[in-house]
């Protein structure tokens, strides 16, 4: 994550449900609806997925924030994901928050394959915090 | 010229002094624990201690040591050694049983064909300047493994405190040139040397805990797949603090890390961790707690005296104090001379 | 604390002569002053090495894992919880343990003795009613015990264990007005930038011994996370970074399981406070979920269920 000299702009990796978040960025983009480009995806295929080593990795190396999106509780293609996903990120984000981690570094979200425009406001509001917060180093290995 | 005063109060000009032209190590307090960090003034210095926690080998022989670097280019690899050695050192204030750990650990680090370079060239660069024990310990054993509290076995000088000042004992031309450089320091007088003898006698004595590692190495040869190992074995926990925190342990692993750079470092490593014999396949010819266990005590007494010529044990007693569940290696060596006969 | 003693050691007996148990495991005295070790008991006539103290600090369920057959376990109320954790996660038969609960007043700190007495060596020891009396090299000192308890035992609220097989002894009042959680309020009151300041200093101390780990009965994975490969997740290196997920992961993985015990306090070679960040955990399980570990055998720990209406209102 190397500052080229240029302004500073925040690096966020976001990992989003196949079958909702996904979709719903997806979604987004053809509705050419403008939203920060500072994201990179990775699509997962359940917010079940998403082991909590993934989100301090990234922490680690560098990436100045950390968005998971999943469906809706009730909604989940795999009927629970999400809601064992839910009590993991709870602990996880109380937790970092304790250590020192900034808030608002690592967040979460509910975006269905249907709004677009949620994502793309989350997307917004992820940025704009993670501008305010500044460059990433808490976690980071030189 | 061997036997050089200095009073108590003069002693952190000398250190300040030395950290002018060397890179000064000594025991420092913080937060209650005393441990070897790197001094730029002399008043840092603490010498009120037992001993410390950690051991001196993590100057030479750092927990996490980086090997060497490398870049990736278009066609080839680009390695950058790192082992810059940047100047003379001093360790001060390192207890005999430390100091005669590393007359150990260079038979290791120098045995074979590959030299370990990165320890050997710390270790020439390096004067070790000892302090007598006045006070061992009751966890002390260093008596039974041939070392002592005034024992001069890896030094290049021995400070003793006798009261109101340090006697300053050269053991080695190496430690004749650092006093050389010193020559505002008065001679000792022969009441001074006498007061260090008697204290010196005095510690001997002091030092209660006893084993007898005689024929140890023998006993052990017959033991290898005796039932001892069964019961011995069961509290231990498989943690590295008796590894880590022993002097004369120099076990360690190597990994290949990436960040921006690629880098090849070594860490510590211990044979009571369960990976630590793990194989590619699959198989781990040490697969529990006991054969762990039988490792580090044959190391200790076995292997390390066919190796090496000697124990490697100093006796400091570290190991014994810190171990959680109240391991005692001196019970263990008690029950192997009971069993062996 | 001589007739608890006995009392273990005819318990004990009875367990073993009886045959329900193969082994026992209990203290017996160290080779220090002050310190106890474990022991391990298969012969009736050995029961007389059994010892109770407050300097029984050691945690004894971890060594009920791996073991085939029946073993009877001497138990205060962290480690009959914590038997009771890992009963309710299936590593051993709940039948093949006979908790034997002892009720505990609290464990004695070597480290606050120490941090008193500085470079004085304790030659000699004896705990007599309230008071700890300490020998040394030219030193004599009686002390007050409450001073020198483990900081886990000043606030615990399981005095007695709550699931047990055999009682020993009469159950002793339960410290019902400590607020246990007042360290981690007083963290969390602080800013993120002191909080960080604060465990960066804390963690930094740490040389990856893993006696932490080790010593906790909830860290039995054959393979821990941290010595996988392929992939290799975090470092093994102390660089800080490393150190500090280490102990973050860790804590997670037991976080909903873990009593407080505060054997990895104990255990800790470089006197880290791994407990400030264990109980966080604590408090967020019973904030969050209503959960106390090891209370109940039916009860499952938080991150092994979930409910429709969980609390959610960090998530957008």
């Amino acid at each position: 994550m190397q500052n080229t000299g240029k302004e500073w702009d925040p690096k966020i990796l976001a990992f989003l449900c196949n079958w909702c978040s996904y979709a719903g960025a997806d979604l987004a983009g053809i509705s050419r609806m403008q939203y920060p480009p500072n994201v990179r995806v990775v699509r997962v295929p359940c917010s079940g997925r998403v082991n909590p080593y993934f989100i301090i990795k990234a922490l680690q190396r560098g990436w100045d924030g950390v968005l998971v999106s999943g469906c809706h509780p009730g909604d989940c293609h795999y009927i629970s994901g999400n809601l064992v996903a839910r009590r993991r990120f709870t602990v996880l984000k109380d937790l970092l928050e304790y250590l020192g981690i900034e808030p608002g570094r690592v967040n979460f979200s509910w975006v269905s394959a249907a709004e677009g425009e949620k994502f793309a406001k989350v997307v917004t509001d992820v940025v704009k915090g993670v501008k305010a917060l500044g460059p990433a180093n808490r976690l980071v290995k030189r | 010229m061997k036997w050089k005063v200095i009073e108590k109060s003069e002693l952190p000009v000398l250190i300040g002094e030395l950290t002018k032209e060397y890179e000064v190590f000594a025991p420092v307090k913080e937060k209650g624990m005393v441990s070897f960090e790197r001094i730029s003034s002399g008043n840092q210095a603490y010498l009120n201690f037992r001993n410390t926690k950690k051991p001196l080998k993590e100057v030479f022989f750092p927990q996490t040591e980086t090997l060497f670097t490398y870049k990736t280019g278009e066609k080839d690899v680009e390695v950058v050694e790192s082992r810059a050695v940047k100047g003379e050192r001093v360790v001060l204030g390192v207890r005999p049983c430390d100091a005669k750990s590393f007359v150990l650990l260079d038979r290791f680090f120098s045995s074979g064909e590959y030299k370990d370079v990165y320890y050997l060239e710390k270790r020439k660069n390096t004067t070790m300047v000892g302090l007598a024990c006045n006070h061992p310990m009751s966890t002390c054993f260093c008596t039974s493994l041939g070392g002592s509290p005034f024992g001069k076995e890896g030094m290049d000088l021995l400070l003793q405190n006798i009261n109101d000042k340090y006697l300053i004992e050269t053991a080695t031309e190496k430690g004749e040139e650092l006093i050389k450089k010193f020559p505002w320091l008065k001679d000792a007088e022969k009441a001074d040397i006498e007061r260090a003898k008697k204290l010196s006698e005095d510690a001997e004595k002091a030092v209660k805990s006893k084993v007898s590692v005689k024929d140890i190495s023998e006993k052990l040869d017959k033991m290898f797949d005796d039932s001892f190992w069964d019961q011995i074995y069961q509290k231990c926990l498989g943690c590295g603090i008796c590894t880590f925190l022993c002097p004369t342990c120099y076990c360690f692993d190597i990994l290949d890390e990436e960040t921006e750079e690629g880098k090849r470092v070594r860490i510590w490593d211990s044979c009571q961790f369960p990976c630590f014999t793990l194989q590619g396949s699959g198989y781990n010819p040490r697969p529990s707690g006991k054969e762990r266990m039988r490792q580090r005590i044959m190391h200790k007494f076995n292997y390390g005296v066919k190796n090496y010529g000697e124990n490697f044990c100093v006796g400091c007693g570290r190991c014994v104090q810190e171990c959680p569940v109240n391991l005692d290696i001196r019970e263990v060596i008690g029950a192997i001379n009971q069993k062996g006969g | 604390m001589g007739n608890i003693e006995n009392s273990i050691r005819e318990v004990a007996e009875k367990l073993l002569s009886e045959k329900k148990v193969d082994l026992i495991i209990g203290y017996e005295q160290g080779t220090l002053p002050l310190r106890t070790t474990p022991c391990f008991v298969d012969k009736a006539e050995d029961v007389k090495k059994l010892v109770w103290n407050p300097s029984c600090d050691a945690n004894l369920s971890k060594y009920v894992l791996g073991r085939k057959g029946k073993v009877g376990v001497v138990a205060k109320g962290c480690d009959a919880r914590l038997i009771a954790v890992c009963a309710i996660e299936n590593q051993f038969p709940r039948e093949n343990v006979v908790i034997i609960g002892i009720p505990c007043l609290g464990v004695i700190d070597r480290k606050k003795l120490e941090a008193k007495l500085g470079d004085k060596e304790i030659l000699e020891a004896m705990v007599e009613d309230e008071q700890i009396k300490v020998k040394g090299e030219r030193f004599e000192l009686a002390l007050p015990k409450k001073d020198f308890l483990c900081d886990s035992c000043l606030t615990c609220k399981h005095r007695n264990p709550p699931i047990y097989d055999v009682f020993v002894g009469e159950k002793v009042p339960e410290n019902t007005e400590a607020n246990e959680f007042a360290e981690v309020s007083d963290l969390e009151a602080k800013s993120p930038e002191e909080r960080w300041k604060h465990f960066k200093e804390e963690l930094s101390k740490c040389i990856r011994c893993y006696a932490c780990r080790n010593v906790c009965p909830l860290c039995y994975c054959k393979m821990c996370f941290v010595d996988q490969t392929m992939p290799a997740w975090f470092g093994k290196t102390n660089d800080l970074s490393d150190t500090m997920i280490y102990h973050i992961v860790r804590t997670f993985h037991v976080a909903g399981r873990c009593v407080d015990c505060g054997a990895c306090s104990r255990a800790c070679p470089m006197d880290i406070n791994l407990r400030e960040l264990m109980k966080k955990t604590e408090k967020i399980m019973k904030e969050r979920y209503g959960y106390e570990a090891g209370v109940s055998l039916e009860k499952v720990p938080p991150l092994g269920e979930f409910k429709m209406d969980d609390p959610q209102e960090f998530i957008k």
